[in-house]
């Protein structure tokens, strides 16, 4: 390599090409997304935060929350089955095709399959080739019935009722995915967890609620007050879950840990709409929140919520 | 690339015919400037030490100093990457950069004051980013926190002191560039605008929702294959054949690794969000891009390793090569699992684990890091004209240092796929998940704690040295100050410095 020059434009050009791919046409893909008008509902999708709420995430970003705690549900990988419900009027082409599907099924005489039905066709299998059988089977006038097996770890856990998209983000600056789980995922906190004080106490000390968190303490967001003599403790002063602060003194949390919280209230990421939208497992009967396209109001589906981890 | 006619080439060179100039005259050159980098890279050494040994002992003991808001965890952590990343990493590197330059180039290092003054404008926005992130004012992103009253300062010290190395390098006397030397450039090219592009997509005029997101992965990438990678092969690909005596054994090869890691690794930046609420077809370009980086891996592999063959003694003598050597095999090392880890079906269960802060303290410390650190056990004396003043803590840093590199990898690799297993079976409870990863996240104080012990024992020899040097540097001065003592007492304004 003889060529300064050649070195130089080789490197940027690489660079530049990694920047266009990984960045820029990305850009012109999800860059002029818009938050979505939700028509049942009237609202806009994602909601924008209450100003506490938005003070919060400055909190959350000042004390460096996403460094154990994600804000992204994957769903990955997706699984799914496949049952045939009807053959339709066309039972020979549909039969067929189910004979392609399930050459296991076919038997000597594939004109006399399946024998009852509904009759399980494909079990476990990924959700595109479900889905590839389905529009076949479909087009030779057959029903079936397509079924989520796994909608991935995270959704199991509770963390959210569906993966995470772009949209989700687009009122967040900046936005925090995180990288690392030292802590569970966050995405959907507000959906599982409405009440602020149970918030308050994590923050004040992990602990109390669960032994053995590996949570830090934020004492700093709290304040500690000294109590007159037969003063009762402010309403807004720490309680509950077995928290008994030093006698004589109340634990008030500064106008800091009140946005945190605020803004952990507002974290939700469960409103359907059609880049989300996923056939639901039909046992597990599609919960209210996805029927009516529940927007992200902290008040809703909170009957819904998932048990804690 | 125009070169100014004014030069310090001495008048006997002809300037068709330009000749190598003398090594002591190149090593005078560089020793002002080099060494106030070298300086400024131990303190943060020692610095990032301390606080990612804070950061790491926070991990498992959350009560711990948990008053301070300064110190919470959420602070710490990214305080130790910036410290490491751009005060030791980068200044060391930019060290390694001038002084190789020159070397290689046969030229004298030009803009001494300008680099003295860039590193010091570089270690001022340093210190003002880090005290802004332990107030809680970090940009936010991981690898981006750095705030914006201090990133354009950190890119003004180096526009002051980065093209030195490339206006040298226009200067070299043999057209043909050495391998480190493509390795040194590409990183010196790609770091200043890496750095601003990212910063600007990111802090100043912020891209639209996760897009910040896609430009943090890209540059977080850019910045530890291209940046800190090649840095540290620069130093590998100088001192392996250097030090063995033995010629790389293909430079075509060498061709080829440089530009597919160059091409397929700026790509792979996305399987750091694989899954992620990005359009699919990103974390698609991303994994097999990935994977791809294996030709380079593989290229650095057989060169290097062909270089080294049957020169195990030389391992023996000098510590400089065990650096490059150790450092080298963690590049292989990181670059098979990292390539591994970008395939989609492996990253489901790495995703979110130990193995993402696994791999990058892998590149810093055991791939940069280690490779700086033999590159400046071997500058310092050359550019001071003494040995070292206690080898010994040379060899003890070598042992530290690679003791922490491997307890830190074995921990954090292993550890992220018992986490990863863990985090994929919904029916393990978080508190469970937390105990599973925790031994293996609580080994990380091990291994800082080691890296630190080191890094205490280089910045002692460095001071040792700089006494050694003045007080030799002295001897003359004090001899005729001594003699002339009667006379300087009767006439002091005789005395000229």
């Amino acid at each position: 390599m003889k060529h300064g020059p050649l070195l130089f434009l080789g490197v940027l050009s690489t660079v530049l090409a990694s920047w266009l791919i990984g960045v820029v046409a990305p850009h012109f893909q999800i860059g002029s997304e818009e938050p979505i008008l939700l028509e049942d509902l009237g609202v806009n999708y994602p909601v924008d935060r209450p100003g506490e709420a938005k003070q919060g995430a400055e909190v959350y970003r000042a004390q460096g929350c996403h460094y154990c705690h994600t804000r992204q549900v994957r769903q990955e990988p997706l699984i799914a089955d496949l049952t045939v419900t009807d053959l339709g009027t066309n039972a020979v082409e549909a039969r067929a095709v189910v004979a392609s599907l399930r050459r296991d099924l076919a038997g000597v005489d594939g004109s006399r399959l399946p024998a009852e039905l509904p009759r399980p066709l494909l079990a476990g299998v990924p959700y595109a080739a479900a889905e590839a059988a389905l529009r076949r089977l479909t087009n030779a006038g057959a029903r079936v019935e397509l079924k989520l097996a796994n909608l991935g770890a995270d959704i199991a856990r509770g963390w959210g009722p569906r993966r995470t998209v772009a949209r989700d983000y687009l009122r967040d600056r900046p936005v925090l995915l995180g990288q690392v789980r030292y802590g569970p995922d966050l995405a959907n906190l507000g959906a599982r967890q409405t009440n602020a004080m149970r918030l308050l106490l994590k923050l004040y000390n992990p602990r109390l609620e669960m032994p053995g968190s590996t949570m830090p303490r934020y004492p700093y967001l709290f304040e500690e007050r000294r109590l007159r003599p037969g003063q009762a403790p402010s309403p807004e002063a720490l309680s509950g879950l077995g928290f008994v602060p030093p006698p004589g003194v109340e634990v008030v949390p500064k106008p800091e840990a009140q946005q945190l919280v605020a803004y952990l209230l507002s974290l939700r990421a469960d409103t359907l709409f059609y880049e989300t939208f996923v056939p639901r497992p039909s046992a597990a009967a599609a919960p209210a929140g996805v029927a009516t396209n529940t927007p992200a109001v902290p008040s809703a589906g909170a009957a819904a919520s998932p048990p804690q981890p | 690339m125009s070169v100014p006619e004014a030069n310090p080439v001495p008048a006997s060179a002809p300037s068709a015919v330009p000749t190598r100039a003398p090594l002591e005259a190149i090593d005078r050159s560089c020793r002002w400037p080099v060494l106030v980098l070298v300086l400024l890279a131990a303190g943060w050494l020692v610095t990032g030490g301390l606080l990612a040994v804070l950061a790491a002992v926070k991990l498992h003991a959350p009560g711990l100093l948990a008053q301070h808001a300064w110190l919470t965890y959420g602070r710490v952590q990214p305080a130790a990457w910036n410290a490491l990343v751009f005060g030791f990493a980068s200044l060391a590197g930019l060290a390694l950069a001038l002084w190789m330059t020159a070397r290689l180039s046969g030229a004298p290092l030009r803009g001494g004051g300008f680099i003295i003054l860039g590193a010091l404008v570089w270690h001022l926005g340093l210190k003002l980013g880090l005290l802004g992130i332990l107030a809680g004012e970090s940009a936010g992103l991981e690898g981006l926190e750095l705030p914006p009253y201090a990133s354009p300062l950190l890119l003004l010290g180096y526009l002051l002191m980065a093209p030195w190395a490339l206006l040298t390098f226009a200067r070299r006397v043999e057209p043909e560039a050495y391998v480190a030397q493509w390795h040194l450039l590409a990183a010196l090219l790609v770091f200043p605008w890496v750095f601003a592009t990212a910063h600007l997509a990111v802090v100043f005029l912020p891209l639209r929702g996760v897009l910040q997101a896609a430009a943090q992965a890209w540059y977080l990438q850019n910045l530890q294959l291209l940046w800190l990678g090649f840095l540290g092969l620069a130093a590998v690909f100088y001192f392996v054949p250097k030090l063995t005596g033995a010629a790389l054994p293909s430079r075509s090869l060498a061709l080829f690794g440089f530009w597919t890691l160059l091409g397929f690794g700026s790509l792979a930046g996305m399987t750091r969000y694989a899954g992620g609420p990005f359009p699919a077809w990103m974390t698609s370009v991303a994994a097999p891009a990935g994977v791809l980086t294996l030709f380079g891996v593989y290229a650095v592999a057989v060169n290097v390793g062909g270089a080294l063959g049957g020169q195990g003694a030389r391992l023996r003598e000098s510590v400089v090569l065990r650096f490059a050597v150790l450092a080298w095999m963690v590049f292989l090392v990181v670059g098979v699992v990292g390539a591994v880890n970008s395939l989609i079906a492996v990253r489901r269960l790495t995703q979110f684990t130990l193995i993402t802060p696994g791999l990058d303290q892998l590149t810093l410390l055991g791939v940069c890091g280690l490779a700086l650190l033999g590159a400046l056990y071997f500058m310092v004396p050359r550019l001071l004209g003494l040995p070292w003043p206690a080898p010994a803590l040379a060899r003890a840093h070598f042992y530290l240092a690679a003791a922490a590199v491997l307890v830190l990898g074995g921990a954090f690799l292993v550890g992220g796929l018992v986490h990863g297993a863990a985090l994929n079976d919904p029916e393990t409870g978080f508190i469970q998940v937390v105990k599973r990863y925790l031994p293996f996240a609580s080994t990380g104080t091990l291994a800082h704690l080691l890296w630190l012990a080191g890094a205490v024992l280089f910045a002692l020899n460095l001071l040792l040295a700089l006494v050694r040097y003045f007080r030799q540097a002295a001897q003359p001065v004090l001899a005729a100050w001594t003699a002339a003592a009667p006379a300087v007492a009767a006439q002091p304004a005789e005395v000229k410095p």
